[in-house]
């Protein structure tokens, strides 16, 4: 099944890749926050391009802009200076073709876990029947249906995690943007969550950007990982993952026996550690 | 499953908890009344003109629910008052609301309205009773507007402050999901600040009731307010007493519908309260 999965969706990715449009282009943005005492400057001038049904992840240190940057992507946050582009054009407000993971999970608290992950259909007008079924497909795909009456208070963080993830991919956004989705999921739940995302990925051919502080899971799921500068924060540097790495249909732990993987991994964690220990 | 199991536990303990002091309450009120009765009746303490014993005034209350005093009997006078008080704190928190969401959501109405708004909330209702019989004559009307006076500042201020501490990252990822604006205020806005809000109509709820009682006292040819007043103008004090007493009661029972209705309409903040 996978491999089939990776036959047809390697020559398409082949084929985005050399496309002179990709599906969103950060361009020039920067952020400065004004706050009436302070300003912090968060996020140096940015160029980043994403192609179409690529993932890209991106680590660095706390407080280094990362979840600014997304935040810009997705619309939500108006940059300094520059731009963003989706398909070509600016990609104007927020809206469901760019769909958002919060780091802090932002349920709707008033909401039960079916309604929370049904938003996004029901203000879509997405008919009673074609909801509740794609509604039950996230349940159990999430291992959420019992909770399906349940209010997000009444929950773990694992499983409020689960509900924002659910709520996010149920649009099936062009665009999902993430940031560190996995963060509060005990290791066992992360690791089918991360091939479910992978899997996901390859199937829909979604775009993916993916924050994580997890170097593992940066170089597992990506085919592009970008490592940011502390604060103010900038690209450092940006690694390739060959579309054909072996890891990629196991599981993250199938992965760290690969030299290559261990290879990828130690080069970006001392990537990532020159910006935590210098001053 | 379990934690739906011992939320409703914790609920029931609750209950029990607050079953206590309600007995002690209980308790409370039957000794006043037994003091009452033998300061009365029994020993002669004061003079029936001062403070009629507790059989008269229940004698007064209910020859009033049978004998009209002055075209109405007693549930003709509360129900007008109801009726004046409904339709004032209705407007009050309809108005409130909508108005709290408005300032809350836009800054420059903020800044325009807040100045007028902050000297006329220091304005007591009381003080705006003759102006609203000018405008609205001595009727049902005036009387209502005096309780939406009272009623519609904290609707306002507690709306605006709810709406407006609600965490901006809902609203955002309402967006995202491709809400508009109307759905965000109705699905996401309006249910988080819902407690703030019925602080804000409790608050309306009482201050309206205690506003109503105040303008009846002062104008009118009905209602609670006026039984007292008619009672202090004929030197009638078990009359005033029912008054004292009806509005007492019916006050504490408006209160503890709306506390209810806040438990139903907010099953999710099982806790709350
Ligand atoms: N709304 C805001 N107002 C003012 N400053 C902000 C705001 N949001 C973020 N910042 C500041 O911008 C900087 C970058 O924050 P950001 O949240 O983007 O970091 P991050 O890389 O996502 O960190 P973490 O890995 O801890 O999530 C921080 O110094 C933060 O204090
Ligand atoms: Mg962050």
């Amino acid at each position: 099944m996978n491999t089939t999965v990776i036959k047809t969706g390697a020559p398409m990715r082949e084929a985005d890749m050399n496309d002179a449009t990709p599906k969103m282009e950060i361009r020039g943005v920067s952020k400065t926050y004004t706050t009436r005492k302070s300003e912090t400057y968060a996020l140096e001038t940015t160029d980043l391009s994403i192609g179409t049904g690529e993932f890209v992840t991106i680590v660095g240190p706390s407080g280094c802009g990362k979840s600014t940057l997304m935040m810009i992507a997705a619309g939500l946050e108006e940059p300094s200076t520059g731009e963003i582009l989706v398909d070509g054009s600016p990609a104007g407000p927020a809206g469901p073709k760019r769909s958002v993971v919060f780091q802090r999970f932002a349920l709707f608290p008033s909401e039960t876990v079916a309604q929370n992950i049904g938003f996004g259909l029901s203000v879509a007008h997405v008919s009673k029947v074609e909801r509740t079924e794609r509604i039950k497909e996230q349940l159990t795909l999430m291992g959420l249906e019992q909770f399906r009456n349940s209010y997000p208070k009444e929950l773990s963080g694992g499983m409020q995690q689960r509900v924002a993830i659910a709520r996010a991919l149920i649009v099936r956004p062009e665009i999902l943007l993430m940031d560190e989705p996995f963060a509060a999921l005990d290791a066992q739940t992360r690791t089918v969550m991360q091939e479910e995302v992978s899997r996901l990925h390859r199937r829909m051919q979604s775009t993916v950007f993916f924050i994580t502080h997890s170097v593992e899971e940066a170089v597992y799921l990506a085919d592009r990982v970008v490592v940011m500068s502390k604060r103010p924060g900038r690209i450092k540097k940006e690694i390739s993952i060959p579309h054909d790495a072996p890891w990629r249909t196991g599981d993250i732990e199938d992965a760290m026996t690969y030299g290559d993987f261990n290879e990828l991994r130690k080069e970006i964690w001392d990537l990532v550690r020159e910006e935590i220990t210098t001053h | 499953m379990t934690q739906i199991k011992s939320a409703s536990s914790t609920r029931n303990r609750s209950v029990r908890v607050a079953s206590q002091p309600f007995v002690y309450g209980a308790v409370t009120l039957l000794c006043v009344l037994a003091a009452w009765f033998l300061a009365t009746d029994v020993l002669h303490l004061v003079g029936s003109s001062f403070l009629p014993s507790p059989v008269t005034v229940i004698a007064t209350l209910f020859g009033l629910t049978v004998q009209p005093f002055a075209g109405a009997t007693l549930m003709g006078h509360l129900g007008l008052s109801l009726a004046r008080w409904a339709l004032g704190v209705g407007a009050g928190i309809l108005l409130g609301v909508l108005l709290g969401i408005v300032l809350a959501w836009l800054p420059p109405v903020r800044a325009a309205v807040t100045p007028i708004f902050e000297v006329l909330r220091y304005i007591p209702p009381f003080a705006w009773v003759p102006i609203a019989v000018l405008w609205l004559g001595a009727s049902m009307s005036a009387q209502a507007l005096v309780v939406f006076i009272a009623a519609f500042p904290p609707c306002v201020i507690n709306t605006q402050l709810g709406v407006s501490t609600v965490d901006p990252i809902l609203t955002n990822a309402a967006r995202t999901l491709g809400a508009p604006p109307m759905t965000i205020l109705r699905r996401v806005v309006v249910p988080v600040a819902a407690p703030s809000i019925f602080t804000g109509a409790r608050i309306a709820v009482s201050n309206g009731w205690m506003a109503l009682v105040g303008a009846e006292l002062i104008v009118g040819k009905e209602g609670l307010g006026f039984l007292i007043a008619q009672g202090q103008f004929n030197g009638d004090v078990a009359m005033i007493f029912v008054g004292i007493i009806v509005i007492g009661i019916v006050g504490t029972l408006i209160d503890f519908l709306i506390a209810r209705a806040e438990v139903w309409t907010l099953p999710w903040k099982t806790d709350s309260k």
